[in-house]
């Protein structure tokens, strides 16, 4: 180890670092979850969703929550990125040498963090400036960019899912197939949720 | 399947003489009842190239010296049965490790600097008496020093380990199983803390991505997850403690 690394290193810097990546992970997942069945509560009618939104606005809880997450987003995006090697060549030739499903997983768990990052902006952005949440206004935004929604869903869900899985079989509580077995369900589950949300605002914008 | 028509394709290259390149070279064998890689491999090299260079001592997955790359898995050459694979096989030296020529890597040298780094020996202040009788261990931490044990060194772990591919200091799972092995043995005296000091960074056991590569190509089917968790959590342990 070089001495600027001896001198200047917290010895537990990587330990704390891991324990950032890992609680913020597991929180994003958590809320990702939380934010479907929220969504999904259009499919008990758009008054009961208004109300529900206007709940969450009346008690702050959405002034609470959405700083928060942006908060906890932004640590997992620091502490994740000390995970990517500064040659992405390395990665892609590794992966195609040795042959291996996790791997794949992996790299592809880069790819689609990619594609959060960016879509996650836009959602935001276009939710924030049409603020407050109303079934009328998620109704429009459902109907003209539902491609944007689906790419944003399976994304998000296939990052959240093996991103969990990861976390688990890390730290050994479970066994990695049960826990890959349970993930890989949440994760069918809360798809279908956000798909049957989609479809119930696409029928209100009579575009079903 | 067997009297099936084989080809290798078979990775060449000598570090040592200057004016090699490395290339594959392919090699056609016809298949045997009960062929493995290195048998195939003895074969080629006895009666078409024996210049052929690739590592073997025990032909029973004991000795770990013919781990290789076979059609992109590490897997080692004993082992490995040309019935369970398709008629073209590629074999590739293992990555990570420095390479002799051919299909021979150098594993002695990174596992000699593992076991300096971790000090994979029992310490201890105790005095040893030959002639008092065994200290009694009970059978289940007996057992779980004996599992870690049996990795035989091979390699397979490491090369197919993004991390060790990305960051050569990395212990990986050999290094970190070795540790393991030290932690549940009840006659060394080092304590959570001294370990920290050595694998509690992305050097050692914070620096595991997850992918479980090394569980899913150990050919001694160690539980390297389980291994590799159980470091984790007692480090983690060990540096919020202070």
């Amino acid at each position: 180890m070089s001495l600027v690394r001896t001198l200047g290193k917290n010895p537990r810097c990587d330990l704390y670092l891991d324990l950032a990546q890992m609680i913020s992970g597991i929180l994003l997942v958590g809320f990702l979850w939380t934010h479907m069945l929220f969504v999904a509560v259009i499919l008990l009618g758009p008054a009961t969703y208004d109300s529900f939104a206007r709940f969450l606005d009346d008690y702050y809880l959405s002034y609470i929550g959405i700083p928060f997450i942006g908060l906890v987003a932004l640590v997992h995006v620091i502490t994740v990125c000390r995970r990517i090697p500064s040659r992405y060549q390395e990665l892609w030739e590794h992966a195609k040498l040795v042959r291996h499903t996790d791997t794949w997983t992996w790299l592809f768990q880069l790819v689609t963090a990619l594609g959060i990052v960016i879509l996650v902006m836009i959602h935001v952005w276009s939710v924030l400036t049409g603020w407050p949440i109303e079934a009328v206004k998620s109704t429009e935004r459902m109907t003209s960019f539902w491609w944007f929604y689906i790419a944003l869903l399976l994304l998000g869900e296939y990052h959240a899912g093996f991103g969990l899985y990861r976390i688990f079989v890390k730290w050994g509580w479970i066994k990695r197939k049960t826990i890959g077995w349970v993930t890989k369900t949440i994760t069918i589950i809360i798809v279908g949720l956000g798909l049957a949300a989609l479809w119930a605002f696409l029928q209100l914008g009579g575009a079903v | 399947m067997a009297n099936r028509q084989l080809t290798f394709n078979i990775f060449r290259y000598n570090p040592t003489n200057p004016k090699d390149k490395p290339h594959m070279q392919t090699y056609q064998l016809q298949e045997t009842e009960g062929m493995t890689i290195f048998v195939a491999l003895n074969m080629i090299r006895e009666e078409q190239d024996p210049s052929l260079m690739f590592d073997f001592v025990c032909r029973a997955a004991i000795c770990g010296s013919c781990g290789m790359l076979i059609n992109g898995k590490p897997r080692l050459a004993c082992r490995t049965l040309t019935k369970d694979l398709p008629p073209e096989i590629t074999l590739l030296p293992l990555p990570v490790f420095k390479l002799i020529g051919d299909l021979s890597v150098d594993t002695g040298t990174w596992f000699r600097h593992i076991s300096l780094k971790t000090e994979a020996w029992i310490h201890t202040d105790k005095e040893f008496d030959p002639r008092a009788q065994e200290e009694r261990m009970d059978n289940k931490t007996a057992y779980d020093i004996y599992e870690a044990e049996r990795c035989i060194e091979c390699g397979c772990c490491i090369a197919g380990c993004l991390t060790a591919n990305l960051r050569p200091e990395f212990l990986g799972a050999a290094g970190l199983n070795r540790v393991a092995r030290f932690m549940v043995d009840p006659r060394d005296k080092r304590s959570a803390k001294d370990y920290f000091e050595v694998i509690g960074s992305d050097e050692g056991t914070f620096g595991c991505y997850g992918l479980m590569a090394c569980e899913d190509n150990c050919p001694m089917e160690l539980p390297l997850q389980q291994q590799l968790a159980f470091v984790r959590r007692k480090m983690a342990w060990a540096g919020l403690k202070r």
